[in-house]
């Protein structure tokens, strides 16, 4: 539970912004409030959709700093040469101008749970009768023996997409041929599963269309398995022979430290000096403002009712996209989009008796690995067992016929589209 | 009149020429005339919109679904729900909607507008 009274939080010199604190609301008497934290695709698409289906009812604040989002989907893309960084770039404008969603330029600094209050770092105060917690992810610094957020111009992580996703451009391209990479891979749960094995794709695919074949990429990996294991592995043999090689815990047998100085990643098993690149990508947990407000557990993300997307700690908050515990769900932009869909519905009901219908997810994520050649793995899923429980899930075959792995990534490129004009048009 | 949407479709697989004779057809046919409800077929449509633009534009492999005939899109509908065409993605949501369900989502992108250019 929050520890700031009202007298602290106001006593800190807030500025206060008039339209989010007027009275609380009462249906036909105010505009009832909605306050949204994180402008990612789940945060994004709640602002939207609350804004939009009320049609001006609601008072929707959305609380980014940003004024423009890079996507981490399609940022392997970018990666491989296929998408521009203005391609993975999307403004806000549409949400505020076509929907009328106050977007508060500003970072989130705490939540008053008692109060029903948002204070942003320049002391801007939010009252809300909804709020929607969606920060998405902080990297766990501390998860990796001898890297830390100072280490992160050295040893890119590129997890969470705008400066850091240019910088591993720029280390990549000036890898030279005969060099070695090194991806530490992240333990689970984690953003975009199938994501390092894609990057390693998109590496390998720039790497020999440069004539860099001589290059090696080594995965160092926490997990025993991961995400389209038999689809990337056979991928690599097929375009990317001798270049790309994974090895799992019981092969490297832990990995026990980076050198950001020398470029050195030791484990168990054996110690790569002199990198080209080290890209490593850490633990994870739910940002940082879910975390102080209390609505994370043991495991650093925050639990949901499957039906809702209401926090499991307050039924006045909804948690949707990377930050929350989404049971058999990937944290995936689709899986985010999918359940603040949900959690829009039930906030227009509870604000303003609009018609509710059961609960639907779904996911699908797609995969590039090498020109033309995408694979996907996707279900559907529904509140079961106290947790959002896979309904029917598909994955792509080893063995398909070209044909099919490139309508696959034709419908990989129009699901971008769709789904950034769903999420910012 | 075949939406363009449909036509695309019809093109990325064998559909036209099995859809008259397929089962799911009757079926479809039948359900068409059950007026679908638009509301749940708005709710429903957001499923649909996260690949599917709303404006009728058409990116990719991605076509247009709005603006297409009840009956035509409750055929389609239906024939991935039974598994006369198989993308993994469609036929996976086919399988979350009852056949109220689908002529809803008929109703609701049959009463939209095309604003939206196709684009490859």
């Amino acid at each position: 539970m929050s520890g700031m009274t009202r007298r602290s939080l106001l006593g800190a010199g807030a500025a206060v912004v008039a339209s989010a604190v007027t009275a609380p609301a009462v249906i036909g008497q105010a505009r009832p409030r909605v306050v949204v934290v994180g402008g990612g695709p789940g945060g994004a698409t709640v602002a939207k959709y609350v804004a939009r289906d009320s049609a001006g009812a609601i008072n929707v604040s959305l609380v980014e700093p940003s004024a423009k989002f890079v996507t981490c989907f399609h940022s392997n893309l970018y990666l491989g040469g296929y998408k521009t960084f203005e391609q993975i770039t999307h403004s806000y404008e549409a949400l505020t101008k076509n929907y009328g969603v106050n977007h508060v330029r500003q970072t989130a600094a705490f939540i008053d749970r008692d109060e029903k209050r948002v204070r942003t770092t320049d002391n801007t105060i939010l009252s809300y009768d909804k709020l929607v917690v969606a920060p998405g992810i902080d990297l766990k610094y501390d998860s990796v023996p001898g890297w830390g957020q100072e280490h992160e111009q050295v040893m890119p992580h590129a997890w969470k997409a705008g400066p850091q996703t240019q910088l591993l451009k720029k280390r990549l391209d000036e890898v030279k041929n005969g060099g070695v990479i090194v991806m530490i891979a992240p333990p689970n749960p984690y953003r975009c599963p199938p994501g390092p094995y894609e990057r390693v794709s998109m590496m390998a695919h720039v790497l020999k269309a440069s004539g860099r074949t001589n290059c090696r990429i080594v995965i160092i990996d926490p997990k025993e398995t991961y995400s389209k294991q038999g689809l990337f592995q056979d991928g690599w043999e097929t375009f990317y022979k001798g270049m790309v090689e994974w090895l799992g815990p019981k092969v490297h047998d832990g990995l026990k430290s980076v050198d950001p100085k020398t470029g050195t990643v030791v484990t168990g098993f054996e110690t790569y000096k002199d990198c080209a690149l080290v890209n490593v990508i850490p633990a994870q947990m739910a940002g940082k403002i879910a975390r102080d407000a209390g609505l994370a557990d043991a495991s650093g993300f925050c639990p949901i009712d499957p039906a809702t997307m209401k926090s499991a700690k307050d039924p006045n908050l909804f948690i949707v996209g990377d930050a929350c515990i989404p049971g058999d769900m990937p944290k995936s932009a689709f899986s985010a989009n999918s359940q603040a869909k949900v959690a829009a519905m039930i906030i227009r009901n509870e604000l303003t008796g609009s018609r509710t219908f059961p609960p639907r997810y779904n996911n699908t994520c797609w995969s590039l690995i090498e020109t033309d050649n995408a694979v996907k793995v996707g279900g559907r899923y529904e509140p079961k067992d106290g947790k959002i429980s896979a309904a029917e899930t598909f994955v792509s075959k080893t063995g398909e016929t070209a044909e099919l792995r490139k309508q696959t990534q034709e419908e990989n490129i129009g699901w971008y589209s769709g789904i950034t004009t769903d999420i910012f048009g | 009149m075949l939406a363009d949407g449909y036509r695309r479709l019809a093109r990325a697989g064998s559909l036209a020429a099995t859809l008259l004779t397929a089962p799911g057809f009757a079926q479809a046919a039948v359900s068409a005339e059950v007026k679908g409800d638009r509301e749940l077929g708005e709710y429903l449509s957001a499923q649909c919109t996260t690949c599917h633009q709303i404006s009728g534009r058409s990116i990719g492999g991605v076509p247009s679904i709005v603006a297409w005939p009840e009956d035509q899109f409750i055929a389609v509908i239906t024939s991935y729900k039974e598994g006369q065409r198989d993308n993994e993605t469609m036929r996976t949501i086919s399988h979350s909607l009852s056949l109220e369900e689908i002529a809803a989502l008929a109703a609701y992108f049959g009463s939209l507008k095309l604003t939206g250019q196709a684009q490859k």
